[in-house]
């Protein structure tokens, strides 16, 4: 401390020290302050704030300027009747803004985020030697704090992110992405056209009743403990396992445009597993009960149900260990919800991504056999109406607003077979012709870029009248498919084939013992074609995936994609290993 | 970016705050700059800023991990607190292995300065290079420039000390038919960004695009192919976790042996087949410490065709009174990540096959009839125990006759594991280092082999 220089103050950089610090700044004192710069001689324990005439100038070491977690609590924290973002908030979304309008950029968004993971798992096992079983444990809490910022500066996007949530922070982030966009319109044969949108000031949080992360560990490992036993029950089963994941989100968006927007978005979801072992014959099944994946507080677990389905999966799948294996051929196929929610995913949400389409993933993901001129043609069969949808309540990717401030919508992606809307955002839809984004903007995290990603993407139910069992019934040689397996799909998203977690052999219209080493292959229109039939809306489940990658640095996203169970004609089934 | 004596400080200081008698501390920063095109024109450009702090604390086998990425003592403080709430809670781990003491940790060279501050001024021309190279042919460029710069470090209770500082980087492009009729691509990752050749990667996807123009159907079927290095890496990567001695004796991998026991010591490839890892290979940047922060070693775990080598962690080491494997293990960072975030960075990886001394020239001259292929996409497994995969070609598929290239070829899906392919395998070129569209890395030869099962053709360009 005795060692500032002159005209400086030196501070802790503790949170005694940082707090006077935010006193200072919220004073009003001029916050116009330099590229930080590092101090010869100082402390690594300690920065610098000096006081300058009429105004604040700070040089600290920038891997050590503070950002408390406290900070990052304070600042997301609002009255839960609260309808606006907090004014800690706003203030620092203004710094991004101001300083962007500095450098004449024609839009500027900033979205400072707080991620917290939590993941509690349990797994029983046996122990070498002895056969006893073992219990071990995973407990891992994760949180991360920073803001990007976007740009347009002559006609390019311009992108920088740091996990340093301060002014004077965000005064420089956004200077780079300004240069940043200075040098990509170096080489961009369009300017950015962007859609029109309203602004809004508001606050929206995932409807909930218990906040998970307030739950005590114990209450989630007793669960845990329960489940697994249960699965390990018999010791024919070499393992079980379980796992509960909760994710927040707590974001604040400010936009030229007039936006601020603050967004709390929860995210709950659970898995229990068994795995049995055959030495004799060299082979390993498994059984997984997957509940349905939700935007959702604590009030949302016991209807996952997660001990209800440990005995089941338990039976099953030692039956899967001993079942006989499919006879490859063309088959009819009964898809559960379970299953097909994935098959959804990879073969109508992927291929209705504009960006894709139009060859904006050509590098990685690939493009897309829907092009523009698909529009108004038919993709698949009458009974398939596909909703994009991101305020489906406990979607996974519900929301108040997207990361262009457009609000959640829902629009009408293939309407009883007929593609009609491709996903867009605001850079995106004029390319089709289209007024309006349809909110499908977002990035996984303050440092990623935001872009196309998909909304939630159901399939509509089926008339009331039809059951599992009708469908069941009208399928003379076929294979019933429960759950997640492999899956793959080409750069068009034509030619796919997906495994399942387990198999049931329909005969003679009635469903009969489980079968194993099964996939199905196929392309992408005549799949959907072939669906002649979606059982009612009582059978209508949202599940989702929560691992959806794309983009160059890869993101991950989270997606919800509601069905009921449907009925596919003559497809190829195949054996495998 | 911390230097090491100021991670070593934060190291100390987080350590401090811990009551319980094991704390583990894990501390990276990272700064990632890209610069991705698409439709020849730049798409989305940016740089960013991580750090991280990963806290595990133990005490008489109760551990809890706590991961936080603010710096400020309170933060940390907190954060640590935070992983003894979660280990006060949680269960015995009787896995977990106590704490290690001081390592020596090999010093690697996987810095480069040049590479670390490489931004649009670095950047762009190369854009600029592959787009002009395409309008020139009336094609269309895609593509992604990018560089890391990586700062692990790892500290413990005991005195356990390590740091680590690597940069690495990408170009990678896409061509294709303004018509959406053909697509070919050519990838380059580089410790040295001044290693770099985008005129050599443009003019290898624009000839790829060209000549699949038009690409004919064959019957789907078992094919002789020719894989280039990036097509061998994308399926042999995926056998490095069957290497984990574990899973092996649990009777879940190609390696366990039916009954009981494992295939450790029998020859189950040709004699050229030989895969290593070794994290101080030159050519691919790798941490000198495996996941349980013993100090690496290269290793052997397929020698000349015989399986030389199983993964032992600590645990199973004690269990089966073995020494844990001085390795990242070729199923650990080994097998090179790149999924989420950063397609560049995490641990590296240090996996090799070993290549021979022909060319791809020289494969292709000795195909009566067979077919070339460029890389594959979405690779899954279907049977964990088998390996068995599926995927599909991509961006430039050709048949070979009597030694030459003669036609484009329509995509296929392949549905095959990598241990039947490694046992159909005929000849290798030589090895160069490889990523594959999805991030996985390593050092691979072009391979020729026999009998691979292309099961159905796919529509896609």
């Amino acid at each position: 401390m005795d060692n500032a220089p002159d005209g400086y103050i030196a501070l802790p950089s503790d949170h005694g020290g940082y707090a006077v610090l935010r006193s200072i700044v919220r004073s009003g004192s001029d916050a116009a302050l330099p590229r930080p710069s590092p101090v010869q001689g100082d402390d690594d324990d300690q920065f610098w704030i000096a006081v300058k005439y009429n105004g604040l100038r700070m040089l600290t070491r920038r891997s050590f300027l503070a950002t408390s977690a406290a900070f990052a609590a304070d600042l997301f924290a609002a009255p839960n009747d609260s309808k606006t973002p907090s004014a800690e908030l706003e203030k620092l979304g203004a710094v991004a803004l101001n300083e962007a309008k500095k450098h004449k950029a024609t839009y500027c968004d900033v979205r400072i985020v707080r991620l917290r993971d939590q993941r509690v798992s349990l797994r029983l096992s046996p122990e070498r030697g002895t056969g006893k079983t073992l219990a071990v444990p995973g407990v891992v809490e994760s949180s991360s704090f920073g803001f990007g910022v976007r740009v347009i500066v002559n006609g390019a996007w311009g992108f920088a992110a740091s996990p340093l949530v301060t002014p004077a922070e965000i005064a420089r982030v956004t200077g780079e992405a300004v240069i940043i966009a200075k040098a990509n319109a170096t080489i961009q044969p369009q300017p950015v056209k962007l859609a029109p949108v309203k602004a809004y000031r508001d606050r929206w949080v995932t409807p909930h009743d218990k906040d998970p992360f307030a739950v005590p560990m114990a209450e989630k490992l007793d669960l845990l403990r329960r489940v697994t036993a249960e699965v390990k029950k018999n010791a024919k089963v070499f393992s079980g396992s379980a796992a509960l994941n909760l994710r927040s989100e707590d974001k604040y968006f400010a936009s030229s445009e007039g936006s601020s927007i603050q967004q709390l978005i929860l995210q709950i979801y659970g898995n229990a597993d068994a795995t049995a072992v055959d030495r004799e014959n060299n082979i390993a099944r498994t059984r997984n009960y997957v509940p349905t994946q939700a935007s959702a507080g604590w009030e949302y677990v016991p209807e996952m149900n997660l001990e209800e389905n440990a005995q089941r999966i338990r039976e099953e799948v030692l039956e899967h260990l001993s079942a006989p294996a499919i006879k490859a051929g063309m088959k009819d196929l009964l898809l559960m919800p379970s299953h097909l929610m994935l098959t959804i995913h990879e073969s109508v949400g992927h291929p209705t991504e504009l960006d894709r389409s139009l060859g904006y993933e050509a590098n990685y993901a690939g493009t897309s056999y829907i092009a523009r001129e698909t529009i108004g043609k038919r993709i698949a069969s009458q009974h398939c109406t596909f909703i994009g949808d991101r305020t489906s309540p406990r979607g996974l990717a519900t929301t108040g607003y997207d990361d262009d401030g457009v609000k959640a919508t829902q629009f009408t992606v293939i309407d009883k077979g007929i593609f009609r809307n491709f996903q867009t955002t605001r850079d995106q839809a004029h390319l089709v012709g289209d007024k309006e984004s349809h909110g499908c903007s977002q990035a996984d995290s303050w440092a990623s870029v935001p872009f196309q990603r998909m909304p939630n993407v159901s399939l509509n139910a089926g008339p009331r009248d039809t059951t599992l069992d009708s469908l069941i019934a009208g399928i003379d040689d076929g294979v019933l498919i429960d759950g997640r397996g492999s899956y793959s799909i080409d750069q068009q998203r034509y030619n796919f084939q997906f495994g399942g977690d387990a198999f049931w052999e329909i005969k003679g219209g009635k469903k009969r013992g489980m079968i194993s080493r099964v996939s199905y292959q196929a392309r992408t229109p005549d799949f959907w074609q072939a669906c002649d039939g979606v059982a009612g809306p009582s059978y209508w489940r949202q599940y989702g995936t929560t691992g959806d990658a794309k983009g160059e640095p890869t993101q991950i996203n989270s997606i919800s994609h509601g069905c009921s169970p449907a009925r596919f004609r003559q497809i190829n089934v195949l054996l495998t290993d | 970016m911390f230097t090491r004596d100021e991670a070593q400080k934060l190291a100390k200081k987080i350590i401090g705050f811990a009551s319980f008698p094991e704390c583990q501390v894990s501390i990276s920063a990272s700064e990632q700059a890209y610069t991705r095109f698409a439709n020849n024109g730049i798409t989305t450009a940016s740089l960013s800023l991580r750090h991280n702090v990963s806290i595990m604390v133990s005490k008489q086998g109760q551990s809890g991990v706590a991961t936080v990425n603010d710096l400020d003592d309170a933060s940390l403080s907190a954060a640590v607190k935070k992983a003894e709430e979660l280990a006060a809670t949680a269960p015995l781990n009787p896995e977990l292995m106590p704490p290690l003491g001081p390592q020596e940790y090999p010093e690697t060279m996987d810095f480069d300065e040049r590479t670390s501050v490489a931004r649009a001024p670095e950047m762009i021309p190369h854009v600029k290079k592959i787009i002009d190279a395409a309008m020139k042919q009336k094609l269309v460029a895609a593509g992604l420039v990018e560089r890391s710069l990586r700062v692990d470090a790892v500290a413990n209770k005991a005195g356990l000390f390590g740091f680590h500082k690597a940069s690495d980087s990408q170009l990678t492009t896409t061509i294709r038919a303004a018509d959406g009729s053909s697509s070919g691509w050519a990838g380059q990752p580089s410790k040295r960004f001044s290693e770099i050749d985008s005129a050599m990667l443009a003019a290898r996807a624009i000839e790829k695009c060209v000549r699949w123009k038009n690409p004919k159907k064959l019957d789907p079927g078992n094919y002789t192919v020719v894989l280039e290095p990036t097509a061998t890496g994308d399926l042999v990567r995926l056998m490095a976790g069957a290497f984990s001695a574990r899973d092996t004796e649990e009777g879940r991998t190609f390696l366990s042996r039916r009954g009981g026991g494992t295939l450790l010591g029998e020859k189950l490839f040709p004699e050229f087949v030989t895969l290593r890892t070794d994290p101080f290979d030159s050519r691919q940047p790798a941490l000198p410490w495996t996941d349980e922060l013993l100090p690496t070693q290269p290793m052997v775990w397929l020698d000349k065709g015989v399986i030389a080598n199983l993964d032992y962690d600590r645990y199973w080491a004690a269990k089966t009174s073995k020494q844990p494997t001085p390795s990242a293990g070729p199923g650990g960072r080994g097998g090179g990540r790149g999924r989420g975030g950063a397609t560049l960075g995490g641990g590296g990886s240090s996996l090799i096959m070993e290549g021979g001394n022909a060319t791809l020239d020289d494969l292709i001259g000795s195909v009566d009839r067979g077919l070339l292929i460029t890389h594959f996409w979405y690779i899954r497994g279907v049977n964990p125990q088998t390996l068995q995969l599926t995927g599909l070609t991509r961006d430039g598929l050709f048949l070979i006759e009597n030694g030459k290239i003669t036609q484009p070829v329509m995509n296929f899906r392949f549905l095959e594991s990598p241990v039947r392919l490694l046992k159909n395998a005929k000849r290798v070129g030589s090895a160069i280092r490889v990523r594959g569209l999805e991030g996985g890395m390593m050092i691979a030869p072009a391979l020729l082999a026999t009998d691979f099962p292309l099961p159905s053709i796919s529509d896609a360009i």
